[in-house]
C-alpha cells in the first residue's frame, strides 16, 4: 500500500475581523496517497481555496495538523515551508502567476535554480517543447496568450518532478479550446511523472477526471465521492 | 494518528554565496530600471547638493589657508582711527622689523573728463606694502608711478564704471592727480568691499596736499609689520600688545585674520549646510518613498517566488542587490554632478569671496558623497524592502490577503539607525554636535508639527464632515481618511517643501528690508558729511539753489568714553569679570545734540529729557543694542572726553533706532545747551530724485567744498540690491536642490496613492462616473492636501524665519505677506498638477483592464 503524501487532520481556519471572528474552514480531515488525483469542489466561499492554501503550506491552520511528505507543516517556519514547497510541490494557478520580468524559459528554470542546481536550461527547454512552446522560450509573459501562459506555468510546476501538484482552477481563465488542451497536458504530465494531483475547481467535468472528489460547503467537508465507483 | 518522523535539514546561503539572487536581481532589473527613476533622482539631487557645498567649503578653506598671508599683506597690522600717538611711534621706531604705512578715509572724487563724482575710499600708502602677495596693476608699472611720481591708481570696478583710463585726471580734495592705471589685485582688498566703496590710491606724501585731513575727518591708520617667523610674530605681539590696547587701537595677525575669515565663512557655510541637509533629508524621504512603491509593485512577484520555494531573505536580497548597486551608481552620479555644480558656483560667487578661489575638485567630498549616498540608499530603502520578507505566499491565491504585523529585530534596528542618521549627518555637515542637534531638532519639530496637523485635519474632517455637500466634494474629502490613505505622507512631503521655500523667502525679505530705505517718500537718500561750521551756511545755500530739501542739519561732536559707571576705561578693561567689549570702550563716538526724537527713533525706556540741577545735570539717551554692550541702564553715569574736556552724563532713556531710516542716526544724543561750544562738524541730508540734478549738485559741491563728502544712498542701495540678487541666486540655486527633491518626493507620494485610487476610480467609472467627475474628485482631493500642508508649511516658516533672522542673522524679522500667499498658492497648484499628472493613467485606464487584472 502506497504512503500518504498529504494528511490533514481536524483543520480549522478562523480569521479575526474587528471584534468578531469568521471560521472559513471547520474541522476538515482527509488524506491523499502517492500518485492519487483528487479534486475539491464547492460553491464560492465554501473554503476550498483556503484548504488548498493550507495543504500547500501557503498558510497555517488555526488548529489541526497538516502533514506533507511526512513533514508537519504547522510547526515549521515560513522559510522551512518554502523549502518543502521547492523540494516536493508544484503549483498551477488560475491566473498563471508567471513572473512578468522573466522570459518563459527563465520562469520555468526558477524552481531548479532556487535549489542551487546548475545546467537547468536544457531541461526547461525540453519541458517547454513538451507543452508545445519550444519556439516561445524567449518570450515574456506579456507576449504570450492566456493558454500559452498557463502551459508555461505547468512546465514550471513539473520541472522539479514534484511529488504533489496543487492546481487552483487551472482552466478558470481559459477558453474551451485552451482549457481542454491544458487539462489534457495536466493529466498526461501527472501520469508520466507519477505526481499526486490536488485540484480545486468549480468545473465538475474537470473534477470528474480525478479519482476522488471532496465536496465542501460552509467550510466543512460534506462528502467524498470516488469517481467511477 | 499521524506520525512525524522526518526532520528538515535546510541549507541556507548568504547573499554572496547565493548565485540565484544575483541572477534574479539582474533578470528582474534589466527591463525595470525606469521603475527606480524616482529612487535614483532623489539620491542624485540630495547627494549633488551635499557634495557641491562640501567641495566648495573644502576648496575655500584650502585657499584661505594657502593665501592667508596675502590676505593681510604682512605678518601683523596695527590699526587705529586716529593718528598713532607719539609714544606708539617711538615704539614702532624701536622695532627692527620692516614696516609700511597706510591711511584711508572717505572722500569724494571728481572725474575731470566726465564731470561725474562719487564717494570713494582714499588710500594713502607708504613703504614696501605689501610684504606678501603683490599689488597687481594695469599697466604693470602703475604702482611704482604712484609711489614715486605722485600719480593715482583706481580700483578696476571704479575705473570701468566711470570709464576712466590711464592719463585721465581726477580731483581728490584740493589736488588733481593723473591716473597711472587700475589695481586688479591688492592684498586684503578687492572682493565685496570694493563693490561698496571703491578705492583710489595715492602716495602718503600726497595726502596732506589734498587738504582732506582736518578736524573732524575720519581717517583710519594702519601700520604693517613684517617678521621672519611665526615665533617672531608672537614675540612682537607680546611686546606691543599692552601699549596698543591701552591706547584703544587694534591689531591683527595672519592667524587671527585666517580665523576671522574662517568664522565668517563658517556661518555662511552652516546656512548652506542647512540647505544641503534639507535636500538630503528630502532625498532620504524620496528614497524611502520610491522604494516603498517599488516593493509594493513587487509584492505579487515575491508571493510567486515564495510559492516556488524562495525564502524571505532570498526575496529580500534580490531587491536589495538592485537598490544597493543602483544606490552606488546614483551616488557616484550625484557626487559627480555636485562637483560639476561646484564649478558653476564661482560664476555668481567670485565677487563675494575674500580670496581668489581656485575651486579645485575635492575628492574627499566626492568620496564622502558616494559613501553617504550608499548609506542613505541602503538605510532608507531597508524598511520598505523588509516588507518583502514578510509577503505571504498566500497572496497568489488571495490578492487582498494582509498578514498580521510581524515583529522583527532587524526592522527595529533599522528604525533606530534611521533616527540616528540625520543627527549624525547634521553634526558632520556643520562640524558641530550642537548645531547638528539643533538642525535635527528643527527638522523633528517641523516633521512632528506637520504630522500633528495631518492627524488633526483627519480628525476634524471626520468630525465635521459636510454631509450636505455635493457627491464630488464629499468623495474627495473622504479620500483623505479612507483606508490606505496617503494623507500623512503627502502632508509631510508637501508641507516640508513649502516650509523650505517660504523660509528662504522670509529670510531673503528680512535681509532685503534692512536696506530698502531710500525708496520711501520724503526720506533722505543723500548725506553730506564733514561740513566745517564755516561751510555750513554755504552748503545749505547750495542745496537750496539746486531746489533740494534740507532734511537735517545735524552737528556732530567726536568724543571718547573715559569712565563707565564710576570706573575708568582702563579699570573696566583690566576687570576680567566685566564683559564690555574693548571696541565699545575705546571707539570714537560721534554724538549730536537735540531735544526731540528723530523720525527713525522711538523712546522705549526712560525719559527723553530729564531736568535736574547740580553736577549730574546732563542726561543723555542711548540707542538700544549699545546699552546692552556697555551694560548701562537708566541712571548710570558715564564720562565723555570731549576734545580734552571731561563731560559727565547720566542715561535718561533708551531709544530704539531704525538705523537705515532717514540717516544720519546716533548712538548717543545729548540735550541742547551742553555741547554747543565744543568743536564740531555738520552733517546734512537731502533727497535727490533726478540723476542730472544729482550730478550737477555733486560737481558744484566738490568744486566749492572739496573736503565735504557725499554718500549717495541710491548708489549703495543699487549695489546692495545687486549683491542680494547675486546672493539670492546662489541661495535659490542651492535651494532648488531641496525643491527638486521635494517635488520628487511629492511625485513619489502621489504615485504611491495611485494604487489605491486605481481601484476606486475604476469602480466609480464602472457604475457610471464620467472622466470629468473623476478628474474633479482628484483635483479637489489634492487641492485639500495642498492647501492644508502648504498653509502649515507657511506658518512654520514664519516661526522658523523669525528664529533664523533673530538668532542666526541677527537682523530684524520681516516678511512679505503677498509673496507668502503667492508661494502657498503656487505649492497648492503644483500639488494639484502633480496629483492630476500622476493620476492620468488611473483616469484613462479602461475599467475592464483593471477589473480583469484584479480578478
Amino acid at each position: 500500500m502506497s504512503q500518504h503524501v498529504l494528511q490533514a487532520e481536524a483543520l480549522t481556519k478562523t480569521y479575526r475581523s474587528g471584534s468578531g471572528s469568521l471560521t472559513v474552514l471547520d474541522n476538515v480531515s482527509f488524506s491523499v496517497r502517492q500518485g492519487n488525483t483528487i479534486s475539491i469542489v464547492g460553491p464560492s466561499g465554501s473554503g476550498k481555496t483556503t484548504l488548498l492554501g493550507l495543504c500547500a503550506g501557503l498558510d497555517v491552520p488555526t488548529s489541526g495538523v497538516i502533514s506533507l511528505m511526512g513533514f508537519k507543516l504547522n510547526a515549521m517556519s515560513e522559510d522551512d515551508r518554502a523549502y518543502i514547497r521547492n523540494q516536493y510541490v508544484g503549483f498551477v494557478f488560475q491566473n498563471f502567476q508567471l513572473l512578468p520580468t522573466l522570459t518563459a524559459l527563465e520562469n520555468v528554470m526558477v524552481p531548479l535554480e532556487l535549489r542551487g542546481e546548475k545546467h537547468v536550461r536544457n531541461k526547461a527547454k525540453e519541458l517547454l517543447e513538451r507543452v508545445g512552446l519550444g519556439n516561445r522560450v524567449d518570450h515574456y509573459p506579456s507576449q504570450l496568450s492566456g493558454g500559452e501562459q498557463q502551459r508555461v506555468a505547468m512546465a514550471r510546476a513539473f520541472i522539479t518532478d514534484p511529488k504533489i501538484l496543487f492546481a487552483d482552477e487551472p482552466t478558470g481563465n481559459l477558453d474551451d479550446e485552451n482549457a481542454s488542451h491544458v487539462t489534457e497536458l495536466l493529466f498526461s504530465l501527472n501520469k508520466q511523472q507519477g505526481t499526486t494531483l490536488v485540484l480545486v475547481t468549480h468545473n465538475l467535468e474537470l473534477a470528474r477526471k480525478t479519482e476522488r472528489i471532496l465536496r465542501m460547503k460552509g467550510g466543512k467537508l460534506m462528502e467524498e465521492e470516488l469517481v467511477g465507483a | 494518528m499521524i506520525e512525524y518522523i522526518i526532520k528538515l535539514k535546510r541549507k541556507t546561503r548568504n547573499i554572496l554565496q547565493d548565485d540565484w539572487v544575483w541572477k534574479m536581481a539582474w533578470r528582474d532589473a534589466r527591463h525595470n530600471f525606469s521603475r527606480l527613476f524616482l529612487f535614483v533622482a532623489s539620491l542624485i539631487t540630495g547627494i549633488a547638493a551635499v557634495v557641491s557645498l562640501d567641495s566648495l567649503n573644502n576648496s575655500l578653506q584650502q585657499d584661505i589657508d594657502r593665501n592667508a598671508k596675502e590676505l593681510l599683506g604682512a605678518d601683523m597690522v596695527i590699526n587705529g582711527n586716529r593718528k598713532f600717538e607719539p609714544e606708539l611711534e617711538v615704539l614702532f621706531d624701536s622695532l627692527k622689523h620692516p614696516q609700511a604705512n597706510e591711511a584711508d578715509m572717505a572722500s569724494m572724487v571728481l572725474f575731470k573728463q566726465s564731470g561725474q563724482s562719487r564717494l570713494i575710499r582714499l588710500v594713502a600708502l607708504e613703504g614696501d606694502f605689501p610684504f606678501y602677495g603683490a599689488i597687481e596693476t594695469l599697466p604693470a608699472n602703475a604702482y611704482s608711478l604712484m609711489r614715486e611720481q605722485g600719480y593715482a591708481l583706481l580700483d578696476e570696478t571704479l575705473a570701468s564704471q566711470y570709464e576712466v583710463s590711464s592719463g585721465d585726471t581726477i580731483k581728490v580734495g584740493n589736488s588733481f592727480f593723473e591716473v597711472a592705471g587700475v589695481v586688479t589685485k591688492i592684498p586684503g582688498g578687492g572682493g565685496i568691499l570694493s563693490t561698496f566703496r571703491p578705492s583710489v590710491y595715492i602716495a602718503m606724501s600726497q595726502l596732506d596736499s589734498t587738504g582732506l585731513v582736518q578736524f573732524g575727518s575720519r581717517v583710519n591708520y594702519r601700520k604693517y609689520l613684517k617678521t621672519e617667523s611665526d615665533a617672531e610674530t608672537e614675540a612682537l605681539e607680546k611686546a606691543i600688545r599692552p601699549e596698543v590696547r591701552k591706547l584703544g587701537h587694534g591689531y591683527d595677525t595672519v592667524q587671527e585674520r585666517k580665523e576671522e575669515l574662517g568664522e565668517a565663512f563658517q556661518s555662511v557655510y552652516r546656512f548652506f549646510s542647512l540647505l544641503a541637509f534639507l535636500a538630503l533629508i528630502l532625498g532620504c524621504i524620496g528614497v524611502a518613498s520610491s522604494v516603498h512603491i517599488y516593493a509594493r509593485e513587487k509584492r505579487d512577484e515575491v508571493a510567486v517566488l515564495r510559492c516556488v520555494g524562495s525564502s524571505g531573505w532570498q526575496a529580500f536580497n534580490i531587491y536589495f542587490i538592485q537598490i544597493f548597486l543602483l544606490g552606488i551608481v546614483g551616488s557616484v552620479v550625484g557626487a559627480a554632478l555636485g562637483l560639476g555644480i561646484q564649478q558653476l558656483i564661482p560664476v555668481v560667487f567670485k565677487d563675494m569671496l575674500p580670496v581668489e578661489v581656485s575651486f579645485t575638485v575635492s575628492w574627499v567630498s566626492f568620496a564622502m558623497g558616494v559613501v553617504i549616498g550608499t548609506v542613505v540608499s541602503v538605510l532608507f530603502s531597508m524598511l520598505p524592502l523588509m516588507a518583502v520578507r514578510f509577503v505571504p505566499p498566500l497572496t497568489v491565491l488571495r490578492a487582498d490577503f494582509e498578514p498580521a504585523r510581524i515583529f522583527s529585530k532587524a526592522r527595529l534596528a533599522v528604525v533606530v539607525l534611521i533616527v540616528l542618521f540625520p543627527m549624525f549627518f547634521a553634526a558632520l555637515q556643520t562640524r558641530s554636535v550642537w548645531i547638528g542637534l539643533a538642525f535635527f531638532g528643527g527638522l523633528a519639530v517641523a516633521l512632528g508639527l506637520l504630522t500633528l496637523v495631518a492627524v488633526l485635519l483627519l480628525f476634524l474632517v471626520r468630525k465635521y464632515f459636510p454631509a450636505n455637500a455635493s457627491f464630488i466634494w464629499r468623495h474627495a474629502l473622504s479620500n483623505l481618511y479612507r483606508p490606505n490613505n496617503q494623507t500623512r505622507m503627502l502632508m509631510v512631503a508637501i508641507g516640508l517643501g513649502a516650509f523650505i521655500i517660504t523660509t528662504l523667502n522670509v529670510v531673503e525679505k528680512s535681509l532685503l528690508s534692512q536696506v530698502e530705505f531710500s525708496g520711501q517718500e520724503n526720506q533722505s537718500n543723500t548725506i553730506l558729511f564733514d561740513i566745517q561750521p564755516s561751510q555750513k551756511d554755504g552748503v545749505v545755500k547750495l542745496m537750496e539753489e539746486n531746489n533740494l530739501p534740507v532734511n537735517q542739519v545735524v552737528p556732530i561732536i567726536t568724543c571718547r568714553l573715559s569712565e563707565l559707571k564710576g570706573k575708568s576705561v582702563e579699570e573696566v578693561q583690566k576687570d576680567t569679570t566685566d564683559r564690555v567689549p574693548n571696541w565699545a570702550l575705546t571707539r570714537e563716538y560721534r554724538v549730536t545734540y537735540r531735544d526731540s526724537l528723530h523720525l527713525s527713533e522711538e523712546l522705549i525706556r526712560g525719559e527723553l529729557q530729564k531736568k535736574t540741577s547740580g553736577p549730574d545735570s546732563v542726561w543723555v539717551t542711548i540707542s538700544e543694542g549699545l546699552h546692552e554692550e556697555l551694560d548701562v541702564k537708566e541712571g548710570d553715569s558715564l564720562v565723555f572726553d570731549v576734545q580734552g574736556i571731561p563731560v559727565k552724563v547720566r542715561i535718561s532713556g533708551i531709544r530704539k533706532v531704525e538705523w537705515p531710516k532717514d540717516p544720519p542716526n546716533f548712538i548717543f544724543v545729548f540735550p541742547t545747551g551742553v555741547l554747543e561750544q565744543a568743536p564740531q562738524v555738520y552733517v546734512t541730508a537731502t533727497r535727490v530724485d533726478d540723476q542730472q540734478i544729482a550730478n550737477k549738485f555733486q560737481r558744484e559741491l566738490i568744486m566749492s567744498y572739496p573736503n565735504v563728502s557725499l554718500i549717495d544712498l541710491r548708489l549703495i542701495l543699487s549695489t546692495v540690491n545687486d549683491l542680494f540678487n547675486k546672493l539670492g541666486s546662489v541661495i535659490r540655486f542651492l535651494a532648488l536642490f531641496s525643491i527638486i527633491t521635494g517635488l520628487v518626493v511629492l511625485s513619489g507620494a502621489v504615485i504611491n496613492s495611485k494604487f489605491v485610487r486605481m481601484k476606486e476610480n475604476v469602480l466609480l467609472r464602472t457604475i457610471g462616473a464620467r472622466t470629468r467627475q473623476i478628474t474633479r474628485i482628484t483635483l479637489i482631493e489634492y487641492a485639500y492636501l495642498g492647501i492644508f500642508s502648504a498653509l502649515t508649511g507657511m506658518i512654520l516658516s514664519i516661526g522658523g524665519g523669525y528664529l533664523l533672522t533673530t538668532f542666526f542673522f541677527k537682523i530684524q524679522f520681516a516678511f512679505d505677506a503677498l509673496e507668502l500667499v503667492t508661494i502657498t498658492l503656487g505649492v497648492v497648484l503644483l500639488t494639484m498638477f502633480i496629483g492630476w499628472w500622476n493620476s492620468r493613467e488611473v483616469i484613462a485606464t479602461p475599467p475592464l483592464q483593471v477589473l480583469r487584472k484584479e480578478g
